[in-house]
């Protein structure tokens, strides 16, 4: 059975880090994802002391 | 102040912050991809046909070689075969330096005359015209065009079709006269072949399994 | 519209000029428009004459230059009300600057529709037709074009820097740096037909995808705090939230132009996921829209003060704006945005029902809204009431588009059944599907509704000619 869901990198050129993450379900736009939204919980609680001091803006 | 506004979610600087982490590292990841991709994107040299290494957009060159679009069955799409059988533009083999000097004929004409507001390059482009991304391995061009305009060749057929389209119509809704020269055509025609030879990843799709149901007659096509 | 503007601030006037030119590249789009719907049904017409590609051409950039007119005038209206000063800095260069701008687009549009094509060589390019689509304009025409963006954007910038600082401006300034740098992109010539489209769709894409819609974000913002009284604090956190998930999502969906075109197979994956979420802004903007003027309309009614609207024309554009994003750029944008659709549907009649809607539903509309509170500004006006000729303009417009694009998506599905999926693209499969009954019947669909769109612009240049004296008048009495 092969349902191809991993699958080894076939693209011209291989030899590039997006490619190397483009092999498995949604890893790609997983990572990328991720990385963006991640940082997001950092500032929200940075921004969540910084109410609870009474800081204006 | 405490107790004034507890919530995070209503904070505008909390919004204003994630704005401005987001539009950032976005671009940054554009940026990225975009150097990644400018250097598979950009032309290969004639050294790397000449060794059978595989580019994206090959060399100008490649127009000295026999081009196919055939499926491949461990991407699931059709991909460009290049080679490794000549097959010179206009029965010459053209030196890289003619080879580039030709396409940029091409290529500029192509803008002059505004081809992509009629039809679609790459699928980008005017509705109103054939896609001309594969032109170069259309079928018409096999045998109806060379008979039609009294040619011997496919790549001679081009040149006096795009000279004066209005005198080989096959539909009723015709390309103009664009006033396109002898040259220009010629450099037209490089540029078609060279456009038919970039990987795709497999757009336009079926467009090998077309060509052979027309070379056995079997589709539904008047 | 046209006179009584004396008493305007200098920058609400400057507004009002480029309104007007807008208007007028409006109604030059849509009558080109109907010349190339009437090419598709008989293909004689004008042939040789006026081909459709040079027809074409005209509809598309007068589209884009009225959009930038319009949208030049907008930030000239708000910049007195958001930053606090009547005469930006610089006044006298930004009046110069349109008239320069006027006058290249005049000789642009000569040249389109005279000269039409050159040889094939450099000057061609530099002087009459760069050939890429939407940024035909010739070489030294993006040049000039660059020079007066500049000058606007200093008129602002510095304005900006010298007024109040809310946050619409900051947003406003920011995001218009972003609209003319892109620009710069398209200014090159490259025999690399990939490469060139690479950068040909960081202006398009990354235009009307990310930066223009923040800009519509904003003068939705603007128009809210005016038209309905909506309180600033709510509507700048909604405009962050907005930036926040347009470009979060725009900057990378600029993938999905990147399935075809000679770039690498990861595009898939990221095209495919950052444009899906396109449409989620969209929708928080509709609710949004919809939110804060069943807000303050409830607050209006409770405290026995009757219609909180003080612009009828204007907030029933942007509600339609609201919707019409939602539904031309959101809905039909996700219909074909993933490659395992797209590689099907790319470049088909299908795009170009999403193109009408999405443009109309998200910049058209809007900026008519815009052109209705420049009316009211030049009138002194407390209240503008939405006339017949308002009601009938947006009726009129918003169905025909609608209608356009439903034939268009059913062209679209004849065209990619048969010309793609089962025949394979290709020349002759392209004439099989174009000839179809079902296809050529949309076709006149198309021409139809474009024609009701056309009557709709005529009330609505009418209107726009007299509302102002008409709601004067009652106002007086
Ligand atoms: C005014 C619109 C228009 C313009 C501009 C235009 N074409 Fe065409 N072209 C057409 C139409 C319509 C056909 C189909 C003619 C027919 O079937 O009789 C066509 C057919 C063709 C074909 C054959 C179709 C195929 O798939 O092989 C080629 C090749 C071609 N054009 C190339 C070009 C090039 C190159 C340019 C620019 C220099 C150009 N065209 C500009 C309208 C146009
Ligand atoms: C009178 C009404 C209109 C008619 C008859 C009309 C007709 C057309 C036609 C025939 C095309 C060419 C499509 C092709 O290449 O086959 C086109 C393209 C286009 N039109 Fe219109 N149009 C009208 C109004 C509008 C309006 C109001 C807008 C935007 C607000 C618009 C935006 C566009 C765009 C963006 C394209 C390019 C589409 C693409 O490449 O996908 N048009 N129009
Ligand atoms: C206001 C916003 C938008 C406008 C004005 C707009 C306009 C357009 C236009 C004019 C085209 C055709 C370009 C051409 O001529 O080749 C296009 C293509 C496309 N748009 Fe949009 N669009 C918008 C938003 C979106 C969104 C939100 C999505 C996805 C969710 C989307 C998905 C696509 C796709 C996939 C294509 C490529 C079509 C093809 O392959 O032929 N668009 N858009
Ligand atoms: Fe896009």
């Amino acid at each position: 059975m092969n349902f191809h869901m991993f699958e080894q990198c076939h693209d011209v050129a291989c030899n590039n880090f997006f490619a190397w993450l483009n092999q498995g379900p949604l890893t790609l736009t997983i990572v990328l994802h991720t990385i963006i939204i991640l940082p997001m919980f950092w500032i929200y609680f940075s921004e969540k002391k910084k109410l609870q001091q009474g800081k204006e803006d | 102040m405490a107790g004034k506004k507890a919530s995070v979610w209503t904070s505008i600087s909390f919004w204003r912050r994630s704005a401005a982490w987001v539009t950032g590292l976005a671009t940054i990841l554009l940026i990225w991809l975009t150097f990644d991709t400018m250097a598979q994107i950009r032309m290969g040299t004639d050294q790397e046909l000449k060794e059978g290494i595989k580019r994206r957009i090959p060399a100008p060159t490649v127009i000295n070689y026999k081009i196919d679009y055939k499926y491949d069955e461990k991407r699931g799409l059709e991909a460009p075969v290049i080679g490794p059988e000549k097959q010179p533009l206009f029965g010459k083999e053209l030196s890289p330096k003619e080879a580039a000097a030709l396409l940029h004929l091409g290529k500029l004409t192509s803008q002059s005359k505004n081809c992509m507001d009629c039809h679609t390059l790459l699928g980008n482009g005017g509705y109103y015209a054939p896609d001309l991304t594969k032109a170069w391995l259309d079928p018409m061009w096999e045998q109806t065009m060379p008979a039609m305009t009294g040619k011997k060749t496919k790549e001679e057929a081009m040149v006096a079709f795009l000279m004066h389209p209005d005198k080989y119509p096959t539909h009723a809704r015709m390309m103009p006269n664009l006033g396109i020269t002898e040259q220009e055509a010629k450099g037209l025609v490089a540029f078609l072949k060279h456009m038919s030879s970039i990987d795709t990843n497999g757009y336009p799709r079926g467009f090998s399994k077309t060509i052979k149901e027309f070379q056995t007659g079997g589709t539904y096509a008047k | 519209m046209l006179n009584k503007t004396a008493h305007l601030s200098p920058s609400k006037q400057l507004a009002m000029n480029y309104f007007r030119v807008a208007i007028v590249l409006f109604g030059a789009q849509l009558l080109f428009g109907l010349v190339i719907g009437l090419q598709y049904l008989f293909p004689g017409f004008l042939y040789e004459v006026v081909d459709f590609s040079v027809a074409r051409m005209i509809h598309i950039n007068a589209l884009v230059v009225w959009m930038l007119y319009a949208m030049i005038g907008s930030v000239y209206l708000m910049l007195p009300d958001e930053t606090g000063i009547e005469k930006p800095v610089g006044m006298g260069l930004g009046k110069l600057a349109f008239w320069v701008l006027t006058a290249a687009v005049a000789v642009v549009v000569v040249v389109f529709l005279f000269i039409q094509v050159g040889p094939g060589k450099e000057s061609s390019i530099w002087f009459i037709n760069e050939g890429r689509e939407y940024l035909e304009a010739p070489r030294w025409a993006d040049i000039g074009i660059v020079v007066v963006v500049l000058i606007f954007y200093a008129n602002v910038f510095f304005t900006y820097m010298k007024g109040k600082k809310t946050g619409i401006m900051t947003v406003m300034v920011a995001n218009l740096m972003a609209v003319a740098g892109l620009y710069l992109a398209g200014m090159f010539f490259t025999d690399n037909i990939s490469m060139d489209q690479y950068w040909w769709w960081w202006v398009i894409h990354l235009w009307v995808e990310a930066t223009w819609e923040v800009f519509v974000g904003t003068l939705a913002a603007y128009a809210l705090l005016r038209v309905i009284g909506a309180k600033r604090e709510i509507v700048e956190m909604w405009l962050w939230i907005e930036v926040l998930m347009l470009f979060g999502s725009g900057i990378l969906g600029l993938g999905h132009h990147y399935f075809w075109i000679g770039t690498p197979e990861y595009w898939w994956e990221i095209g495919a996921l950052f444009s899906s979420l396109e449409p989620v802004p969209l929708v928080a903007m509709f609710v949004h829209v919809l939110y804060d003027w069943g807000k303050e309309q409830g607050a209006h009614e409770a405290g026995g003060k009757g219609n909180a609207i003080t612009n009828g024309p204007t907030m029933a554009w942007v509600t339609v704006n609201a919707f019409g994003n939602f539904l031309g750029a959101g809905i039909w944008g996700f219909f074909h945005t993933l490659p395992q659709v797209n590689i099907y549907t790319h470049g088909s009649q299908f795009t170009a029902a999403h193109g009408h809607l999405a443009f109309f539903g998200a910049y058209a509309t809007i900026l008519v809204g815009m052109m209705y509170l420049g009316i009211q500004d030049s009138y002194g006006l407390k209240k503008l009431k939405a006339t017949f000729k308002s009601k009938m303009a947006l009726f009129l417009i918003t169905f025909g588009m609608l209608g356009m694009a439903v034939a268009l998506t059913i062209a679209g599905y004849e065209q990619v059944l048969v010309e793609r999926a089962e025949l394979g693209a290709g020349w002759q499969a392209f004439f099989t599907a174009q000839n179809l009954p079902w296809y050529v019947q949309a076709m006149v669909w198309r021409e139809i509704m474009g024609v009701v769109v056309f009557l709709g612009f005529v009330y609505l240049v009418w209107d726009l000619l007299t509302i102002g004296k008409v709601e004067a008048a009652a106002e007086e009495a």
